[in-house]
């Protein structure tokens, strides 16, 4: 790669400066001096419908996931193809699903397009967090073996409990939409 | 990196920016692909490559530049869907540019 290392050696010379100033809390300001390139990146979509950062430098390319500082995707549209309410599926902390309940989700599965099914469960707030984890992974168990019953492909089983509320857990409404078992379509 | 390298001696040798963009100086805009692929960025044509874990990739042949990014879900894990086996790439992800790429 000799002729790009002469290239590279040029284009570092025209590189841009940037002050930056990073402050804390409670501390002084540090002011020092950042010698950089300017790399202002686009987005593309992906089929999924969530956003990377993307940049071409010429003759290579660069991209990455734009996720939140949290590590969440940014996404225009989700690929959550199916929520499930926990009352209609399960009794009060169980994990035991009704025969209706397992004709309902052996229709859903098998009328379904996907290359496989993410099934992820979630609770309300009462009870400690470690119970509802262990209760929404039995729950999600459940959903899984119906699937896989169904003959489809199950990619992964996930307990997530208390820790991811879609609706305020101080309503009995938002307690009720909290308990759910979500259904990620992979197509 | 043949293809790369291929590139960079014919733009040296006709002495002209002939490579996609300038070989000299700094490509200020990195949001589009210029010279004979031209497009926006986010026009690109994204296929799976399925990683040695069996875990989803996009990939993107975009003529010279060549994308890979990591398919994550709503929750920022990764995306294994077993579309396909380990080490294999699947879809249209050369589908973008007409650029001829031997490889």
């Amino acid at each position: 790669m000799g002729i790009f290392d002469t290239v590279r050696k040029s284009m570092a010379v025209a590189g841009i400066a940037a002050i930056a100033a990073s402050s804390v809390a409670g501390a002084a300001l540090a002011q020092n001096t950042i010698y950089g390139e300017r790399y202002i990146p686009t987005i593309w979509v992906d089929p999924d419908g969530c956003e990377h950062w993307v940049m071409d430098d010429g003759v290579e390319g660069f991209m990455t996931p734009h996720v939140t500082r949290d590590g969440i995707p940014v996404c225009r549209r989700g690929n959550t193809c199916g929520v499930v309410s926990s009352d209609q599926l399960f009794e009060t902390d169980k994990a035991v699903i009704s025969a209706a309940g397992v004709r309902r989700l052996t229709d859903f599965f098998r009328s379904t397009q996907a290359t496989s099914f993410v099934i992820a469960g979630h609770t309300d707030s009462r009870a400690s967090d470690e119970y509802n984890i262990a209760l929404s992974q039995r729950r999600a168990d459940a959903v899984a073996r119906v699937a896989r019953q169904a003959g489809v492909r199950i990619a992964d089983v996930r307990a997530y409990g208390e820790r991811l509320p879609v609706a305020s857990n101080k309503t009995a409404a938002g307690q009720a939409k909290n308990r759910r078992v979500e259904i990620i379509c992979l197509r | 990196m043949n293809l790369v390298k291929l590139c960079g001696l014919l733009a040296i040798a006709a002495s002209v920016a002939a490579c996609d963009e300038g070989l000299v100086g700094v490509k200020d805009d990195k949001t589009v692909d210029r010279g004979f692929d031209a497009k926006d960025l986010s026009q690109l044509k994204a296929g799976i490559w399925v990683d040695p874990n069996g875990c989803d990739h996009w990939i993107i042949d975009d003529g010279v530049e060549g994308y890979l990014s990591q398919r994550l879900d709503k929750y920022g894990k990764p995306v294994c869907s077993g579309v396909a086996p380990p080490n294999t790439a699947i879809g249209p992800f050369k589908a973008g540019s007409n650029f001829e790429d031997p490889i």
